[in-house]
């Protein structure tokens, strides 16, 4: 089993809902985060607002800068992962910086609440 | 490449986000969290409160910067001189594959290696 972790911009959630689901992905978790890539950051601005030019002080602004994003977990059987991969990347790629990153992590196990079964028999089958 | 989530007080996040941007791992996901520890909750009087506000950070990392930026997590986000109960939690996983959405290439792997990925 593994476990996709997929940060994505919010409003590309419903395409990329459609499109799982068109994959045969129906069952995912989904939240809201807030987060920040390295493309995002002039490491000039910040060493200038350290050594204490008002200008970038003034660009870098007050607190630190998060920007919205979703976060989807999708846990899926071995075999299927590089499709969500896929899937995922294939509807969110706008080729800019800022379109998300996706992890896969190792899954131990998963139980289905309602009748208490285990392993794959507890992840939705793929249709 | 690994995954480390720590759990930190909210009042400490920026301080952590900030001490991650100078130790150069800018990259961070950060959720608002509601959990307890092993002390069950605050006591105040007769009323125990057990879903206290908590922020999740994730960070993904190269495995040999686990021990630095755990540590850097640490010092900032730890409260008083020797630290309090509250003040969270780091949990290490590992992370088999990362992608980077708006190049679709697979990290941590050779230029050359990187599978190329449909359109």
């Amino acid at each position: 089993m593994k476990e996709i972790m997929a940060v994505i911009r919010m409003n590309k959630m419903n395409q990329t809902k459609q499109a799982l689901s068109d994959a045969g992905i129906s069952s995912f978790n989904a939240r809201p985060a807030f987060g920040r890539g390295k493309g995002n950051v002039d490491f000039r601005i910040l060493k200038g607002a350290e050594q204490g030019h008002e200008e970038a002080i003034a660009q870098l602004g007050a607190g630190i800068k998060l920007i919205p994003k979703r976060m989807l977990t999708v846990v899926v059987p071995d075999d299927k992962a590089s499709l969500v991969v896929q899937t995922i990347i294939k509807v969110n790629q706008a080729g800019r910086p800022g379109d998300g990153k996706i992890f896969v992590m190792p899954c131990e196990d998963a139980v289905r609440v309602r009748t208490g079964e285990l392993g794959d028999q507890a992840i939705d089958e793929v249709i | 490449m690994i995954m480390i989530r720590a759990i930190v007080r909210p009042e400490r996040s920026d301080a952590v986000l900030a001490a991650l941007m100078e130790a150069g791992f800018p990259a961070v996901t950060k959720c608002h969290v509601y959990g307890r520890g092993k002390q069950r909750g605050l006591k105040v009087g007769d009323v125990t409160y057990d879903e206290l506000p908590k922020e999740l950070l994730y960070v993904c990392v190269p495995r040999r910067d686990k021990d630095f930026v755990i540590q850097t997590i640490i010092q900032a986000a730890r409260t008083g001189t020797r630290g309090a109960f509250g003040d969270g939690k780091i949990f290490v996983t590992a992370v088999e594959e990362v992608y980077t959405v708006s190049s679709g290439v697979r990290e941590g792997v050779k230029e050359t290696a990187a599978a190329p990925v449909l359109m």
